[in-house]
């Protein structure tokens, strides 16, 4: 069966003035498989918000294409477009700022059914009710307010939103990142357990190593817009090959004291992405090291020079 | 050996909220004490109130409890009780405190240099040209590249990462007996707080400062931390050295948030994804 998602050699550029140009996002090529996690990590401005906001159109690409479900989504007007909204949905990271604070928590909810012409009146009530049993709250919440709720119950309320078009995608940025941990664990659990019985894939976009580690099934690695590596969790958690991923999880602390590590004490920090006018950086290439598992060959992202 | 620092039946209420409640803790001077909690749990109110800043701008008031603090003179005075005068001889001088966000810490128009350095001159009397040497020195300690140039730089032309360094390069300035870090690498990457806390640590080797330091992070707390408080809901629910808390937590609360912790490699050896083995907590 394809997969799900297929980006090939996306890119994503902002102006910066003077025709320079940010290459947040550079030749990326990845897959979603069906009933997948793919986990996208990396650091601050490594471009993997910029992708996922890219692979559904909320920005549109510079060049590159998005396959969804077997059509080019990349190209389409937004006419076109909306039946595909339907099929992949996003979740953000601060459920507050993503929902109305004037409106029932209901009405969010029904918004994208009403949208969609999925139902309307009476049907959607009864869709929204279900909707919040599936996200573990009682149906009676959804005419409370956003200012009602905790942080974990809103973000349940996101999730329920994205759910009410029936999606096969949902990209979940940072969703868990600013949750207390205990409630970050009952919605992880959540989300694994929604995917199993809806058959969702996620695009689960995070800068946190341990979650990422629980929860995917395949995780790519971004650094200054390109992946370096990917492939199943396994072989990235357990035989990373490339250096920054090797950094990246050392940097990891660990929740066990009796594993301190000696912490080098390096100053260095990311270079700019920031290119020039007729400038830009050079691509990585991959190779496979074993079956699905890839990785950059070293010494072109990692090394370069930064531009002035 | 006599802490540095005691924090004896601490209780502070904002109107009728009360947000810590008969905490007690000391710390002693070259060592790390980790306050743990999840939001609002009063971590950081109890932070606040042994610098005696949560009754200046917020409404909170500090109605019962004692903050031992050994000063520099070896005589042990209660914070609690001294007034504001007395307090700004000792806030940032024997007492720094750095914040979760470098960025609204520092003022964004005028250069780190000079922000550092008029620590220095208010507080040591330094004149200008002695106060820029003090602050190249600390530039030093906390290895930010190219020291010189950077002490020109403002906030907004450094990155979070080296901000933070500017922050600790400030609060150590005084030679502090104590610093507080709330939070200091919630906001950081991942590779940058590897970083600032391998500072910390080498930090409070060479200085003998004892640290409180406030997250949410356990991770960071197994990491840095000697001995560790536990809060939840304006308490201390637990207490002990780190290797204790992480092994044998004995309260409920403290096992409940240990099991909600993603710990990396954890699923070594595990092909598909696992969700957590939560447990149980009713308050």
């Amino acid at each position: 069966m394809s997969p799900l998602v297929e980006v090939r050699d996306l890119c994503k550029q902002f102006p910066v003035g003077d025709g320079a140009m940010v290459h947040a996002v550079e030749g990326v090529s990845l897959e979603v498989g069906r009933g997948e996690t793919l986990a996208v990590v990396g650091e601050s401005g490594c471009g993997k918000s910029t992708l996922a906001h890219t692979m559904i159109r909320l920005h549109n690409p510079t060049s590159g294409q998005v396959i969804l479900d077997g059509e080019d989504i990349s190209t389409l007007g937004n006419r076109a477009l909306r039946s595909h909204r339907q099929k992949m949905q996003i979740i953000f990271q601060d459920p507050f700022a993503s929902l109305d604070p004037r409106r029932p928590v209901g009405r969010a909810v029904a918004e994208p059914l009403l949208i969609h012409g999925k139902a309307k009146g009476v049907e959607a009530d009864e869709m929204v009710a279900d909707l919040f049993v599936k996200v573990g709250l009682e149906a009676g919440m959804m005419r409370q307010f956003p200012h009602q709720f905790s942080g974990g119950q809103r973000q349940r309320i996101c999730i329920a939103r994205a759910l009410a078009t029936n999606p096969q995608l949902v990209i979940a940025d940072e969703a868990v990142s600013a949750l207390d941990v205990s409630i970050q664990a009952q919605v992880i659990n959540l989300m694994m357990g929604l995917q199993e019985e809806l058959g969702l894939s996620y695009l689960f976009i995070s800068h946190d190593l341990a979650v990422v580690e629980r929860m995917s099934h395949r995780v790519a690695v971004m650094y200054l817009g390109q992946i370096v590596e990917l492939g199943p969790r396994r072989a990235i958690f357990e035989s990373p090959q490339h250096s920054y991923t090797q950094r990246l999880l050392d940097a990891v602390p660990i929740a066990d004291p009796r594993i301190r590590r000696d912490r080098p004490l390096l100053t260095d920090e990311i270079p700019s992405p920031v290119w020039p006018s007729g400038s830009s950086p050079e691509r990585v290439v991959m190779r496979e090291v074993a079956p699905g598992h890839l990785v950059a060959e070293e010494g072109e992202v990692a090394d370069r020079v930064r531009p002035t | 050996m006599d802490p540095l620092l005691s924090v004896r039946g601490l209780t502070v209420t904002f109107g009728s909220f009360t947000a810590v409640e008969d905490v007690s803790f000391d710390i002693h001077a070259g060592q790390t004490l980790a306050v743990v909690g999840e939001s609002g749990s009063g971590k950081s109110v109890t932070a606040l109130s042994i610098m005696r800043l949560v009754e200046l701008g917020t409404r909170g008031k500090i109605e019962a409890g004692e903050i031992l603090f050994r000063n520099s003179d070896g005589e042990v005075i209660d914070l609690v009780r001294q007034r504001e005068d007395q307090m700004r001889e000792i806030r940032g001088n024997q007492i720094s405190m750095i914040f979760q966000e470098p960025l609204t810490s520092l003022n964004p128009v005028y250069s780190v240099g000079d922000q550092v350095a008029e620590a220095v001159i208010l507080h040591q009397g330094l004149d200008k040209e002695a106060a820029n040497e003090r602050v190249l020195d600390m530039f030093r300690l906390v290895r930010i590249p190219e020291p010189e140039e950077r002490m020109a730089q403002f906030p907004h032309e450094m990155s979070g990462g080296m901000r933070q360094r500017v922050m600790i390069a400030m609060a150590l300035s005084c030679d502090p007996k104590v610093l507080i870090a709330d939070e200091p690498t919630t906001a950081l990457d991942v590779t940058i707080q590897a970083q600032i806390l391998g500072l910390m640590r080498d930090l409070r080797e060479q200085t003998g400062a004892a640290v409180l330091i406030i997250t949410h992070d356990m991770g960071v707390v197994a990491e840095v931390a000697d001995d560790v408080v536990v809060m939840n809901r304006a308490k201390v629910v637990e207490r002990g050295p780190v290797t204790q808390i992480f092994e044998s937590a004995t309260e409920p609360y403290t096992q409940a948030l240990l099991a909600s912790v993603p710990r990396l490699g954890s699923m070594t050896g595990l092909d598909k994804p696992a969700p957590f083995e939560l447990v149980e907590y009713q308050p």
